[in-house]
């Protein structure tokens, strides 16, 4: 692997568990009963932000690197289903991530103007559903690399 | 230093901040609600040793996915598989749905407190151990059954210095 993929590797990884615990933040401040939605909209919009950054490192690390060195040796091993169900799975559902991402710090940013009891459990609800995901995507990125 | 020292280092840091603000939140909340009355002043310590509870948890999940990023790029990947290591991860997962469920008032504060304080714990000692004969589910088992016995625990102590009518 050279430099640059490991850097890449490295950021994906970082800026997803920050994305991560952004959204946990996030979710933790959205539900208190008077909510600071100025604090709450940085956190989002920081989330955002590192699902994008995560999203394209992985993209570049997963083109280049994975699916030639990485996904054959993972086939040939004791766990082929790490990739077959667990890469497959991540892969597509890591696609909603930045999607959902982004509408939870849209939604945050209209509620810091117009404030709407409804529409904060229902972001609530998203991000709560963001924070799952993206555990459940971590979780799987640990099995994966566990499988090499 | 090497990077993995300093991983270790971190990690460490992470947990001594968070098993010690867990064991002090218990301390000071069965000390501050004594007499059923939390004033400003206690409050603000319990904010303060939550604040740092929350910090703890987060460089442990940090420093636990730098030490993730160093197996794979070292390729020494073997500790990823172990069942101490997965129970280890789901009992942080417990931790987090534990505070989520705490802020939303879901859970009774004796439960999440039991849960809580036994989960660092935990922590800390799966951590220590590494290696262990037992499966995944005894494990979790041992941890369950950890979490109702410090949940007595807590009760007893609390009903020691207050009488029996003051956990909500």
């Amino acid at each position: 692997m050279t430099t640059t993929l490991a850097t890449f590797l490295v950021v994906h990884v970082l800026t997803g568990v920050l994305g991560i615990g952004l959204h946990n933040v996030t979710l933790m401040h959205i539900l208190k009963k008077t909510p600071d939605y100025a604090s709450i909209m940085r956190l989002a919009w920081s989330a955002f932000v590192m699902y994008l950054i995560s999203w394209g490192t992985s993209a570049y690390y997963y083109v280049t690197y994975y699916g030639t060195s990485v996904k054959p040796r993972i086939l040939a091993g004791n766990a082929p289903f790490a990739h077959n169900f667990f890469m497959e799975t991540k892969e597509h559902i890591f696609l909603v991530l930045p999607f959902v991402a982004l509408s939870i710090a849209l939604s945050v940013t209209y509620l810091k103007n117009n404030p709407d009891d409804e529409l904060r459990k229902k972001t609530a609800f998203l991000t709560l559903v963001a924070f799952v995901i993206g555990v459940a995507v971590a979780a799987s990125g640990i099995f994966v690399s566990g499988s090499i | 230093m090497t990077f993995y020292e300093l991983l270790v280092v971190v990690h460490i840091i992470g947990t001594v901040l968070g098993v010690g603000a867990a064991t002090f939140a218990e301390i000071y909340y069965a000390r501050f609600n004594s007499d059923d009355i939390l004033s400003d002043d206690e409050r603000k310590t319990l904010t303060i040793t939550f604040t740092v509870l929350r910090i703890g948890l987060f460089i442990l999940v940090v420093s636990g996915f730098g030490f993730l990023l160093y197996m794979r790029l070292t390729e020494y990947v073997e500790p990823l598989s172990s069942p101490t290591f997965w129970a280890k991860m789901t009992v942080v997962g417990v931790l987090v749905t534990n505070a989520l469920l705490l802020q939303i008032r879901k859970i009774p504060l004796a439960v999440g407190a039991a849960v809580s304080l036994t989960g660092w714990y935990t922590a800390l000692i799966l951590g220590i151990i590494g290696k262990t004969s037992a499966s995944y589910l005894e494990l979790l088992l041992y941890f369950a059954i950890a979490t109702i016995l410090v949940g007595f625990v807590l009760e007893f102590i609390r009903n020691s210095l207050h009488g029996p009518r003051q956990i909500t």
